[in-house]
């Protein structure tokens, strides 16, 4: 939230998807199940890897500025992401710690999965650039892939796949319809996508 | 056996890509989805004559049948209105020939992803089906090189997107309440089994992953306050994609919401709580439908909050549950896919003989295209609701619904609610098609034949099933109704 260059929030959300491969493999150690291993493999390779080299191709190609354009300033975003993870935390504790609704051992991510939700939404709308609401939704993903993994050891097999799937043509699709806004209006600020109104 | 449905469009995209010839990739077009139609109706008929077919992954009921039936119906039609409607901006170059091809893959790809949220059994595999709806038709959304079909489409994708990720995380919360009871195995998603154990899933979890699911795929219904996307997507998109959008897609995501519904209705929660909820948006989308058909301009956008304002009537009706509510609703949803496309088709023809979708421009369109302004009128006639076509009977079958369940405001608002749109959209349809013509810069007369048929069948099954209602239909809703109310009895 805080980085103002296009490129350190790609490397940024990398080493999320890196972290999170990580955590993957250590639950695959702890349960023993072998389509979380599976699933910690596919996540450092498709979102470590693949997702952050394809964004930074459409960077390049695009020549976007490598400014970030808060329409909320940083100190202030950096605020708002701190008061949407206490929120995050608020409204996980009767989940966590009450009743034996959910019995994991990482149940405690829960509220840290949802923060990472509250703020990739944050980021979709409060940054202008095409790629910065990819970035977003991404980020979003990530927060859900955590809670998947923390409250449920992971979803079922079939279903990982084809959500990793969905995300790697959604990032493609919507890469390249940023070529086609950049090439439309040329620009990749989508506060000029205001035509279409009532 | 369902797998080959699922085949048959996407052999038909695999057979447009190497085509070159725009006769060919037409017929591939019209033959894959014609296909589709009849492996449809084979698998509807075996489940509604002898009962739900469970091949795992794959999972058919009456309901599944059902919306299965109108998404190949509608999609048949429209694959049919592309030929002369395409075709004609072809010839005009308004697209290149790389893209009507790729307008035909897409198609049929759309179509698939459609076929595959009605019949997958695992309420994971429904969410990536639903995804990828919105992933195929991003592309025919910003099929036109026009600025604002770039920004129609990148709302859609991005909005739908965010949506669907929050069903997501419903989606992870049931699995989390389901595993405590069925154990770590991929059936835990299923919504068989989860229907089957519903009554003993955590209801706070439950109650909690619902609110996701109906934020989240209540943007892709089109259910106000998420609905912005929608009429900027409806008037982008060409005109038979818009259909198909307008008449099926909406269904088809509201069929996840439904599943959903029936496992917390089945829950120790009953279906009080997510039905209440379903009503509320019902009457927020209705509400909120209705302001903007009121002060619309442009003619294709107030066909969009048209849907929205239907989408609004099956939420109440399920909502209001009971016998006719559910009933009511689940007949609306095959009367709006037939008129919503009639009207789309109707919204397309003058648009391509008048060139402007603005509603004070348009006037006369019984004078410029005789047989469109009947056919239009008529559309207009029924989808507001007046007898003797079928919405106004599914309408009815809502209020009596809503009477059964003693909710005085419900029913209040809804019926004030709907005569504001009736008096709003007829006067602008009427001004639309009464009238002098302002200019007929394209000339006059109706371009192409096979859409008149089209429209005219429509018009016909909506008036035919407005006066009568055929045993076989009866028993197929009825079977559907059972399915909803033996959760909650």
């Amino acid at each position: 939230m805080a980085g103002n260059r296009m490129l350190t929030l790609v490397r940024l959300f990398a080493l999320q998807s890196l972290a999170l491969g990580a955590l993957a493999l250590t639950v695959a150690l702890v349960t023993g199940s072998a389509h979380i291993y599976a699933v910690a493999i596919l996540t450092v390779v498709i979102k470590g890897m693949i997702i952050p080299w394809m964004l930074l191709y459409v960077m390049r190609q695009i020549k976007v500025d490598r400014e970030v354009e808060p329409v909320v300033s940083i100190p202030m975003s950096l605020l708002l992401c701190g008061g949407l993870t206490v929120v995050a935390f608020y409204l996980t504790q009767p989940i966590i710690f009450v009743g034996g609704a959910i019995d994991t051992i990482t149940k405690n991510c829960l509220a840290i999965s949802l923060a990472v939700v509250f703020i990739g939404f944050f980021t979709m709308i409060s940054r202008k650039k095409a790629i910065t609401q990819i970035m977003g939704l991404l980020t979003m993903e990530n927060g859900l892939f955590l809670a998947a993994i923390s409250v449920t050891y992971g979803m079922p097999l079939i279903v990982e796949l084809g959500i990793f799937f969905d995300i790697l043509v959604a990032v493609l699709i919507m890469g390249l319809f940023a070529f086609r806004i950049n090439k439309t209006f040329a620009s990749v600020d989508t506060t000029i996508l205001r035509r279409l109104r009532d | 056996m369902i797998e080959y449905l699922l085949l048959v469009p996407l052999i038909a995209a695999a057979l447009c890509y190497p085509l070159r010839s725009r006769r060919l990739i037409e017929a591939a077009g019209v033959a894959g989805s014609a296909a589709t139609l009849a492996v449809a109706s084979l698998l509807s008929y075996r489940v509604f004559t002898s009962g739900t077919m469970d091949e795992g992954l794959l999972y058919m009921d009456a309901f599944s049948a059902y919306i299965l039936m109108l998404v190949s119906l509608v999609g048949l039609m429209a694959v049919i209105y592309s030929i002369p409607y395409i075709g004609r901006e072809n010839r005009e170059g308004v697209i290149t020939d790389i893209k009507l091809r790729n307008y035909y893959l897409f198609f049929q790809l759309f179509v698939f992803t459609m076929l595959l949220v009605c019949v997958s059994n695992n309420l994971g595999v429904m969410w990536i089906a639903i995804e990828g709806t919105t992933l195929a038709s991003a592309y025919l959304v910003g099929l036109y090189d026009r600025e604002t079909s770039v920004e129609a489409a990148w709302k859609y994708l991005v909005i739908c997107s965010v949506g669907i990720t929050l069903a997501l995380l419903g989606i992870i919360i049931v699995y989390a309440s389901s595993i405590q009871v069925l154990g770590e195995s991929s059936s835990a998603l299923d919504w068989s089994t989860l229907m089957a154990t519903a009554g003993s899933l955590d209801p706070t979890l439950l109650k909690i992953a619902f609110i996701f699911v109906l934020i989240g795929y209540g943007t892709k219904v089109g259910l106000a306050p998420m609905h912005t996307w929608l009429p900027d997507a409806h008037s982008q998109a060409p005109t038979p994609v818009s259909a198909l959008l307008s008449g099926v897609l909406l269904n088809c995501a509201m069929y996840g919401i439904l599943r959903f519904h029936m496992i917390v209705s089945g829950s120790s929660l009953g279906p009080g709580f997510s039905g209440g909820l379903l009503l509320l948006f019902g009457i927020i989308s209705l509400g909120i439908a209705a302001a903007y058909i009121v002060m619309s301009k442009d003619y294709k956008r107030m066909l969009a909050y048209s849907s929205i304002e239907h989408m609004g009537i099956i939420a109440i009706g399920f909502g209001f549950g009971g016998y006719w509510g559910v009933f009511g609703a689940l007949f609306h949803m095959l009367n709006h896919a037939l008129t919503k496309t009639l009207m789309f088709f109707g919204a397309g023809n003058i648009l391509h003989r008048l060139g402007t979708k603005d509603i004070g421009e348009v006037r006369g369109v019984l004078k410029v295209l005789p047989a469109t302004g009947i056919l239009f009128l008529g559309g207009a006639l029924a989808i507001t609701g007046c007898p003797p076509f079928s919405l106004f009977l599914s309408e009815f079958m809502v209020v009596v619904g809503g009477i059964s369940s003693g909710d005085v405001l419900g029913v209040t608002l809804y019926l004030l609610l709907l005569a504001i749109v009736f008096a709003a959209f007829l006067y602008h349809a009427g001004r639309m098609v009464f009238g002098e013509p302002a200019g007929t810069a394209g000339g006059e007369g109706e371009r192409s034949r096979v859409d008149i048929v089209l429209m005219s069948a429509l018009l016909i099954s909506i008036l035919a099933l407005g006066l009568y209602l055929p045993a076989f239909l009866n028993d197929v809703l009825q079977q559907i109704v059972r399915l909803f109310l033996g959760g909650s009895a």
